[in-house]
């Protein structure tokens, strides 16, 4: 454990002496993060050539720095445009975007600038003194308590669903339906592909993604003038002082940033778990336990901070099982391997034993990469806003050319461009027919991950379903989401009461004698 | 060390712009050109893996192509597609051209029980052959660091008082066969669970979800520590100094069962052979050649692979290999399947 001071201090500055890979490195995955489709993941995959070249650290740390801004990335088109960079942003438009509806881009940005970077760089300090404790969380939860932490995401169609329930829930079906399709997890028998080849290994996330939110989002655009209402357009891009006003008004959530950063880094470090599942989670709990519950949705601050800093608190947990068990949290963490073992570099607990300043040293770089993109929230909260008022007639265009090139990246399917075009139909039905989007792609996202957890315990427990409550983690996590699903329409319902209640006896107060 | 053979790319688009930085890499690095390899067209060489990245097989394709470079200086371009067991991959394959630039990389013994066992329009030998062996490995049963069997007597035991769970990459491996075929000789019951690749069947092991895990062993071997191989279904140990000198499964439970391997192996679509067949006789020799370097013996040592476990076996061995796998999915059929 890394307790000695001296020797966080030496790796942090360390760290800090390779800036020049960092800052391109944050450079290129703010941009990767922002364009759907390309993300972290497949952004390292292309540039590995590169990577493969440098020296084993420098190379890992140009990864992290770069895995790290794709996330903070990934915020800004979700708030600007409602088109979340990758899966893990999807729940940041539920806010977001309804702030930048409201003319409130700048404080979105940098709400979400700030949850991301704090966020990061207290999951990232956790870890450097907490990795070995880290590294038994997944000794413990395994698909049961997989299924229970993914139906927490889950619930958060309910939350959506609650201006009109029926609608709600039909988009959380609908959602869960197209996730169902591709081959099953046991015999690789395919579901509901239509004999589609490229539809084998289930709905492809990304054109998802981009149909449902950017697509459908260009069609609705295409409808009005700008982003914003004239009367919410601001008539000059934000000052430098009102930009930094905002940053650092943003750091008054430190509390909520910091909870949801370590839920995040918890959940990042289960396997099969990620971005979009502790996002969700992260939004959901964060309405359970908000004092404006009934806000989350319109536009409310802690809408933005609970997933962005969640989906900022994963990065270094998914590098836990790499970095201390040897197997790859994630596809990102996969690519890093590839790396450590084209140089011959051990992994797990060799590397601790062998290369202890590497291992750590990546935790640091990590930290470090937040710290370095501080500088850059300032010119981007001033600036990117501006989006908002391009007219549509050339951002609807420009979304649509630019994301159906996203979705092919991925794949390299022409396929997934009529995927996203026709998820983008889909996307625009539903806006029209008052059905929320974010409902239908949460089933997109987690049926597949709840359903492999659900076969995998069930099977390890020769069908018994009964398996799903055989743990004590896991049956403390029902517990919870019990809770966190009843005690909202019961509180809510015990407020009425006592209103009510009250009234009766105001009345009764006010009758003449 | 080149760099120009390591890109792997899904992405065509941007493959191409990267591919030409990396060949200018390559080219001032490396200067090599074999007169021999000269007649051999212009161009990418595209690699389809029938997995997903950082998987075994991409490590094991990188390692060979970042030699191969050598003798066949062509940029090497990778294309992943994993889903339905491989099946995906192999289809997509054949949706290429049928020429000597258009590559699969494969793992046999779980591709051919694959195709085997599922609907999938393609057939060995009439539609893709395996032109060069690059590795074998037996199969191994093993188990996490701190899990409570010490031995495959006890867990063999254990099997026959209650199902014992084992993780595997998926149903149609050839480390599934040797479990129920185990199974069926001793009496021993073993639920398997397919985890849907080889990390997470490990990290189910390691973590104690599983009681064990059968895998390819080079997976254990790479987990160094963490993992404790405790049988290994072959006639001997090919590297009993990296198992802690595992027994074979057949010593422990007195059983006849066959070695189960698997082979990594080249392959390119039939109609490439038939067409093209002093190209693909080019890149025959130069995979030899690549298999004989010893910098790609360093190169498959350095990716925790035991060098023991290089196979240059040619088209004829790959072949024989693949009919025999394919024999054993028809006898295991029923049972891998659950019909």
């Amino acid at each position: 454990m890394l307790y000695e001071l001296d020797t966080l201090a030496g790796l942090i500055g360390h760290a800090f002496s390779l800036w020049w890979i960092m800052i391109p490195a944050i450079a290129v995955g703010l941009v990767a993060g922002a364009v759907p489709g390309f993300a972290a993941h497949n952004t390292i995959i292309i540039l590995l050539p590169l990577t493969l070249a440098l020296d084993v650290e420098v190379a890992l740390v140009f990864m992290v720095a770069l895995y790290c801004a794709s996330h903070l990335g990934g915020g800004v088109p979700a708030i600007l445009v409602n088109i979340p960079g990758t899966g893990g942003a999807a729940a940041t438009t539920l806010d977001g975007y309804p702030m930048t509806k409201k003319g409130q881009a700048v404080r979105a940005l940098a709400l979400c600038f700030v949850a991301s970077v704090l966020g990061g760089l207290i999951s990232a300090i956790v870890t450097l003194f907490a990795l070995p404790v880290l590294s038994q969380v997944g000794y413990y939860i395994h698909s049961v308590e997989l299924v229970v932490v993914m139906l927490f995401g889950l619930a958060l169609i309910a939350s959506i669903a609650a201006k009109d329930m029926l609608k709600g829930l039909i988009a959380g079906a609908f959602g869960l339906m197209l996730g169902a399709m591709g081959a099953d997890h046991i015999y690789a028998t395919p579901r509901g592909t239509f004999g589609f080849l490229e539809l084998f290994d289930g709905v492809p996330l990304v054109p998802a993604l981009i149909g449902l939110f950017a697509i459908s989002e260009a069609f609705v655009m295409l409808e009005q003038k700008t982003v914003v209402s004239d009367s919410d357009r601001p008539t000059a891009p934000p000052s430098w002082g009102e930009s930094s006003r905002e940053i650092f008004n943003a750091f008054r959530h430190w509390w909520q940033i910091t909870w949801t950063a370590i839920l995040g880094l918890v959940i990042g470090v289960l396997p099969g778990a990620g971005a979009s599942i502790a996002s969700f989670v992260a939004y959901q709990q964060s309405q359970f336990f908000s004092k404006t519950p009934e806000l989350f949705g319109t536009g409310h601050p802690q809408g933005v901070i609970a997933p962005e800093s969640a989906n900022n608190g994963v990065t270094t947990g998914t590098l836990v099982p790499l970095l201390a068990i040897g197997v790859p949290g994630g596809s990102t963490a996969a690519v890093m391997m590839i790396v450590l073992q084209f140089h011959g570099v051990p992994f797990g607990p060799r590397l601790f034993v062998e290369q202890p300043e590497l291992a750590y040293g990546v935790i640091a770089a990590m930290a470090v990469s937040y710290i370095l993109m501080i500088p850059f929230m300032f010119p981007m909260v001033r600036y990117m806003s501006r989006v908002t008022v391009i007219s549509t007639v050339y951002l609807a265009p420009f979304i649509v050319a630019f994301t159906l090139v996203g979705a092919f990246v991925p794949r390299g399917f022409l396929f997934d461009m009529s995927v996203a075009v026709a998820f983008g139909i889909i996307g625009y039905v539903a806006r029209k027919t008052g059905y929320h989007v974010a409902a239908i792609l949460i089933g997109v996202i987690l049926g597949p991950l709840i359903e492999r957890s659900f076969l995998l315990a069930m099977r390890i427990s020769n069908n018994d379903p009964m398996v799903l409550f055989s743990s004590n983690i896991g049956n403390l996590l029902w517990v919870l989401l019990v809770l966190s699903l009843a005690l909202p329409p019961a509180t809510s319902w015990w407020r009425r009461r006592g209103e009510r209640t009250n009234e009766i006896q105001k009345g009764f107060g006010d009758e003449p004698r | 060390m080149s760099v120009c053979t390591k890109m792997p790319y899904r992405k065509k688009l941007v493959a191409k712009t990267s591919c030409a930085a990396a060949m200018l890499l390559g080219a001032l690095s490396l200067g090599i050109s074999p007169s021999f390899a000269q007649d051999f067209p212009e161009g990418n060489i595209s690699v389809t893996i029938p997995t997903g990245e950082g998987g075994g097989a991409d490590r094991d394709a990188r390692s060979f192509a970042q030699v191969w470079n050598k003798y066949l200086p062509r940029n090497v371009e990778f294309s992943y597609y994993p889903g339905a067991a491989g099946q995906v991959g192999y289809e997509f394959y054949m949706r290429g051209d049928a020429s000597p630039s258009n590559l699969l990389f494969s793992n046999i013994g779980p591709e051919v029980i694959m195709l085997e066992l599922q609907d999938v329009p393609v057939e060995i030998g009439e539609d893709i052959v395996y032109i060069q062996k690059t590795s074998t490995e037996p199969m191994a049963i093993w188990v996490g660091a701190n899990s409570p069997f010490e031995t495959l007597e006890q867990l063999i035991e254990e099997a026959k008082t209650r199902p014992v769970t084992i993780s595997v990459s998926r149903l149609p491996h050839p480390a599934t066969i040797g479990m129920l075929a185990l199974g069926e000789a001793t009496g021993a019951e073993f639920n398997l669970i397919p985890f849907g690749g080889g990390n997470p069947t490990a990290m189910a092991a390691i973590t104690g979800e599983v009681d064990a895990s059968a895998l390819p062993l080079a997976n254990p071997i790479t987990f160094g520590e963490e993992a404790r191989v405790l049988g290994i279904f072959a006639d001997e140990n090919p590297v009993p100094d990296q198992t802690n000198d595992a027994p074979t499964v057949n010593e422990v439970a007195g059983t006849d069962l066959p070695p189960l391997t698997s082979s990594r192996a080249w392959a390119v679509q039939a109609d490439a052979i038939a067409e093209n067949p002093e190209l693909i006789e080019i890149l025959k020799q130069t995979m030899r050649q690549t298999l004989e370097d010893p910098e790609y013996i360093e190169a498959v040592r350095a990716s925790g692979v035991p060098a023991e476990f290089i196979d240059p076996g040619n088209q004829e061995e790959a072949m024989q290999e693949a009919a025999e796998t394919r024999e054993l999915a028809i006898q295991y059929r029923d049972l891998l399947t659950g019909e």
